[in-house]
């Protein structure tokens, strides 16, 4: 079999891979070979999410990295890349219809306000101002002014387009099998059709699939995984710039340049789905109750046509944030997975932090906390 | 949640007739249409099928759907219109959009019979209003009675596009061209013949370069192209006109069996659906017939549907394996007829040099559509006898044989072999009934009298525009290129229920122009 | 396994055409140029195609423009449009509004 080898391998050619693989061209690192399983750049959560660009809501470990790609990474972007990545930093409102809801969203905004991000609850009144076409039933949001929404597909396949022109080797239908080690490092990496790559640093950026690698060396990362679901309009007039959240959770999403409305919602009957990860069917029930909920946030909305519905698994972690951690009882391995859903927002910074994780370099905001052995017993 | 037997997904050909076999067998199927009319593609067919009698043959398309409905109606399939399938997702759950709600039904069986959608070719200006594709030009005329336009130009010269042709005649069109990238014609001669001799001309190895127009279709040039498909400068042809057709071949819509998860394959008559010889997919219980597995005729997705509809009767277990052999071996035979001859399946793409009788093939009909003078005395159909006999000018192996039933004096075979071209038999008086005219699907049989006296003859030939011309009239009559011969008159003008719409008309010419005159055009 | 930068050398650079203007999906306004330069800048599959440049994704879902677009990445590819494998299929098969999808008739709900 062949045997080729790199500077440092990416198994995962998603947005966090394809972003890695950039930053790591840009820093000069010639070799940069990237592994996707599937044939098509991006297949997995990075073209299935609804594209929202977050700092409100996030846990305190990653709320830092996840700010520093919104003041420093996103609004230049598309100008880096070459390509619109159709970022939007028009703000969050995240609505609620019940007290229940607001008081929710309160704590979130106080926990969000001490660690330095513009986020506060906002009147009935203040969301028509922010947002005339929602109904009279939202009472209340939360609001940050600073939260945007980008287009996931473009901003993945942008940073392939800008990666691939820089000299990096991609890889597609390149499943991999097993990792291995070469004298207490983890060097090998081969594909379930044989071949062979070796590299000193190996960067695990594969979604669930990160945890089966990962076991080839004894390393357990705990991971579990969702289905979730997304729709899009057709194209309508343009009506607002802001991401939608709502406090309940029924649904979430944006109007995207295009014009189309992208919104991710769900059943309830998400967690009892018996899919292989192979397989991405759409459920019969969710699309409806997905429309129930938007059109009881957004009345307007009663006759956009919806073209299309898919699904996509998400690699839900234990705690909530990700695994972003050098393993250092494997040295040579970098795991960045279990982003839970939300990943897209962050994966600039990611990126840029797994490059510089790869040649040594101290990382632009400390992610110490999300190291892949934080996980303890709770009694 | 509502579940049944089976669920049909199109109310066309295929899908009906899985239904009625499915009901004749005790299954409850029913049928869901996205249209408001059920009968798919066959109330736009106006003209007459080919096949055996068996395949409904000389029978034409809506009429064939007609007799579909009532049969399902008689099974008590249960049809429900308006009804579009949004999705087909596991344990054979179907959403359907029904008015302003959607439903959920569940089937033990599902049948897709969802049919195909028209291709499109990109040229310049194809975006233009006026240009359509040949069924919805099919759709405007036969089903709304809309004129689709004044001056057409057809691309393709498949089935469709000759059949669509000859409809925009009828319709009152001038139909200026055809035009096809391809060195020669796709469809059956005699639907070629039909329009060449009514003057439409044939460009071959042409395509269009360009539609002009701003807001609307004002024109179109065409150029012709090398073997490569690259246009050859200086070939340019423009035509002025409102209309241009595309019929530029079909695409299964294939969709919902993709979306439930069965294997898929990239063939040339589409992306489809991987089935067994019984229609059945590689996700158990889902079945598909009809366009939507294969591009076909209407007539092999009758049998299609049937040889479905039995076997899930036998998944289902309401036939037995015996019951559905021997089903099956009634309806393979009909549906192996279908595929032979110059057209079969396999054929696709061939050029066939020569007839299953050794014959060459008429290299002119290939081109320019219409059998050359000097060529059309190789076929066995075209004789010559005192008084009148019928003149069968039919010279592709295509599975077609009501002409040999027509005559009730036994003046034509075809023999066993249902590709075979027709024999006329002189030793059999004909009596000029006219029956075999008006049974051929095709237009391709004239009663010749080469001597009526006075060095004249006559030339009945079928006819079905209207108005009718008048006994007594005078007019043109036009050779096979649809170029004048010499002058006409009608001397006779036959309609009969048994013809159905087929008019027979009768000229009179010089008899040297007996061999040469099919078409009349009126002064 | 498919490697792109080989896949890319073999293809060569992309060369304009004198069609590149030309309308390919109608419903999105993509032009064969667009999608030409796609492939050569490494968008393979017609999910890519799709997703960087729109094609397909319009009120037609690729119904027209899908085999269209297929051809366009077969030729660029030096590879048989049987290889090229087409978009996903998604729910719904025909673009419809919330209002009815919303009322999808279930057992208990209103």
């Amino acid at each position: 079999m062949s045997k080729m080898t790199a500077d440092v391998i990416i198994i995962g050619g998603g947005v966090n891979g394809c972003a890695t693989a950039y930053y790591l061209a840009k820093k000069g690192v010639k070799d940069v070979v990237v592994l996707e399983a599937d044939k098509s750049i991006g297949h997995g959560g990075s073209s299935r999410n609804g594209g929202g660009v977050r700092q409100s809501g996030r846990d305190m470990r990653e709320l830092p990295y996840a700010m520093y790609a919104v003041n420093h990474m996103w609004p230049t972007l598309s100008e880096e890349l070459g390509v619109d990545v159709e970022y939007y930093q028009k703000g969050n409102l995240r609505m609620g219809k019940t007290e229940a809801h607001l008081k929710k969203l309160e704590n979130l905004a106080a926990r969000s306000r001490e660690l330095g991000l513009d986020m506060n609850v906002v009147d009935a009144k203040t969301v028509k101002e922010i947002c005339p076409y929602l109904s009279d039933e939202v009472i209340g949001a939360s609001w940050c002014p600073t939260d945007g929404h980008a287009n996931p597909m473009v901003t993945t396949l942008a940073y392939y387009k800008r990666a691939v022109e820089m000299g990096v080797r991609f890889f597609t239908e390149a499943k991999v099998a097993s990792l291995g080690l070469y004298k207490g490092k983890l060097r090998r990496v081969i594909l379930e059709s044989g071949e062979v790559f070796e590299a000193e640093t190996v960067i695990i950026a594969a979604g669930y699939e990160s945890r089966y690698l990962a076991r080839t060396v004894g390393i357990d990362v705990p991971l579990s995984t969702y289905f979730e679901e997304a729709l899009v309009t057709e194209m309508q007039p343009h009506m607002f710039d802001i991401m939608l959240g709502c406090a309940d959770g029924d649904f979430y999403g944006h109007q995207s340049k295009h014009g189309s409305f992208v919104f991710g919602s769900d059943s309830g009957l998400e967690e009892e789905i018996d899919m292989p990860l192979t397989e991405l069917k759409t459920s019969s029930l969710t699309v409806s109750a997905g429309c129930r909920a938007i059109m009881s946030y957004i009345p307007l909305l009663a006759d956009a046509k919806i073209v299309r519905t898919w699904g996509g698994w998400i690699d839900m972690c234990h705690d909530g944030v990700p695994v972003i951690s050098r393993v250092d009882e494997v040295p040579g391995m970098i795991l960045a997975c279990g982003f839970t859903g939300h990943g897209f927002g962050t994966a600039p910074a990611v990126g840029l932090m797994l490059a510089q994780m790869a040649l040594g370099e101290e990382t632009v905001v400390d992610i110490s906390a999300l190291s892949y052995d934080r996980f303890k017993p709770v009694r | 949640m509502e579940r049944y037997d089976l669920i049909v997904i199109g109310a066309g050909p295929a899908g009906l007739s899985a239904a009625i076999e499915a009901a004749k067998n005790g299954l409850k199927p029913i049928v869901f249409d996205e249209n408001a009319r059920p009968g798919g593609q066959l109330f736009k067919q106006i003209h007459k099928f080919f096949g055996s009698k068996e395949h409904k043959a000389k029978i034409r398309g809506f009429k064939i759907g007609d007799d579909l409905l009532a049969e399902a109606s008689e099974n008590g399939v249960q049809v429900v219109l308006n009804a579009t399938v949004m999705g087909l997702y596991p344990e054979k759950e179907v959403t359907v959009k029904i008015g302003e709600e959607i439903h959920h039904y569940k089937g033990d069986s599902i049948l897709t019979a969802t049919g195909a959608s028209e291709n499109m070719v990109p040229f310049r200006g194809w975006t233009t209003p006026g240009v359509i594709g040949a069924g919805a030009a099919q759709t405007m005329m036969n089903l709304h009675h809309i004129k689709p336009g004044n001056k057409v130009l057809m691309l393709g010269s498949g089935n469709v596009g000759l059949v669509v042709s000859y409809q925009l005649l009828q319709a009152g069109c001038e139909v200026v061209a055809v035009v096809d990238a391809a060195p020669r014609i796709g469809g059956y001669g005699v639907h070629a013949a039909k329009i060449a001799r009514c003057g439409v001309p044939f460009y071959l190895s042409n395509t269009i370069v360009e539609v002009t127009g701003d807001e609307a279709v004002d024109g179109v040039t065409i150029a012709e192209v090398d073997r490569n498909f690259q246009f050859i400068p200086g070939t340019e042809k423009h035509f002025e006109v409102d209309t241009v057709c595309v019929a530029v071949g079909l695409s299964p819509m294939a969709q919902l069996l993709k979306q439930a998860g069965c294997k898929m394959k990239d063939t040339p008559g589409g992306f489809i659906p991987e089935c067994d010889e019984y229609g059945a997919t590689s996700v158990p219980g889902i079945f598909a017939a009809g366009d939507v597995a294969g591009i076909e005729e209407a007539s092999s997705a009758m049998i299609e549907g049937r040889i479905a509809g039995a076997a899930i009767a036998n998944y289902l277990g309401y036939l037995d394996a015996d019951g559905l052999k021997e089903k099956e071996n009634s309806l393979e035979d009909a549906l192996g007829s279908l595929r032979q001859g110059m057209f079969a399946p396999k054929n696709r793409g061939k050029l066939v040099t020569k007839t299953e009788e050794g014959i060459d093939t008429s290299m002119n009909l290939l081109e320019k559509g219409f059998v050359a003078d000097d060529e059309i005395e190789r076929y066995p159909g075209v004789t010559h006898t005192v008084g009148i006999h019928p003149v069968m000018e039919c010279t592709q192996n295509i599975p077609c044989n009501p002409c040999q039933d027509a005559c009730a004096k036994g003046c034509i075979s075809i023999g066993a072999n249902i590709t075979s071209l027709p024999v006329v038999k002189n030793d059999v008086k004909c009596i000029g009934c006219g029956m075999c005219v008006a049974s051929c699907s095709g237009q391709a049989i004239f009663l010749v009298d080469e001597d009526t006296g006075d060095g004249y003859g006559t030339v009945t030939l079928p006819y079905e525009f209207l108005p009718l011309p008048e006994t007594g009239e005078k007019g043109i009559a036009l050779g096979r290129d649809g170029k004048k011969v010499c002058e006409a008159e009608v001397v006779s003008v036959r309609s009969a229920k048994a013809f159905d719409h087929t008019n027979l008309l009768t000229i009179r010419v010089p008899s040297d122009m007996t061999m040469k005159a099919r078409f009349y055009k009126r002064a | 396994m498919k490697d792109i930068q080989e896949k890319r050398k073999e293809i060569g650079p992309f060369i304009p055409g004198p069609d590149d203007d030309l309308l390919i999906c109608r419903c999105e306004e993509v032009t064969k140029g667009e999608i030409r330069q796609a492939v050569h800048a490494g968008m393979f599959t017609i999910e890519e195609i799709r997703r960087f440049l729109r094609c397909g994704m319009g009120l037609c879902q690729g119904q027209t423009c899908g085999k269209l677009v297929k051809g366009i990445v077969a030729r660029e590819l030096q590879v048989s449009p049987a290889e090229i494998e087409p978009a996903t299929s998604r729910a719904p098969m025909r673009p419809t509004e919330m209002r009815i999808m919303a009322k999808d008739g279930g057992d208990d709900r209103e």
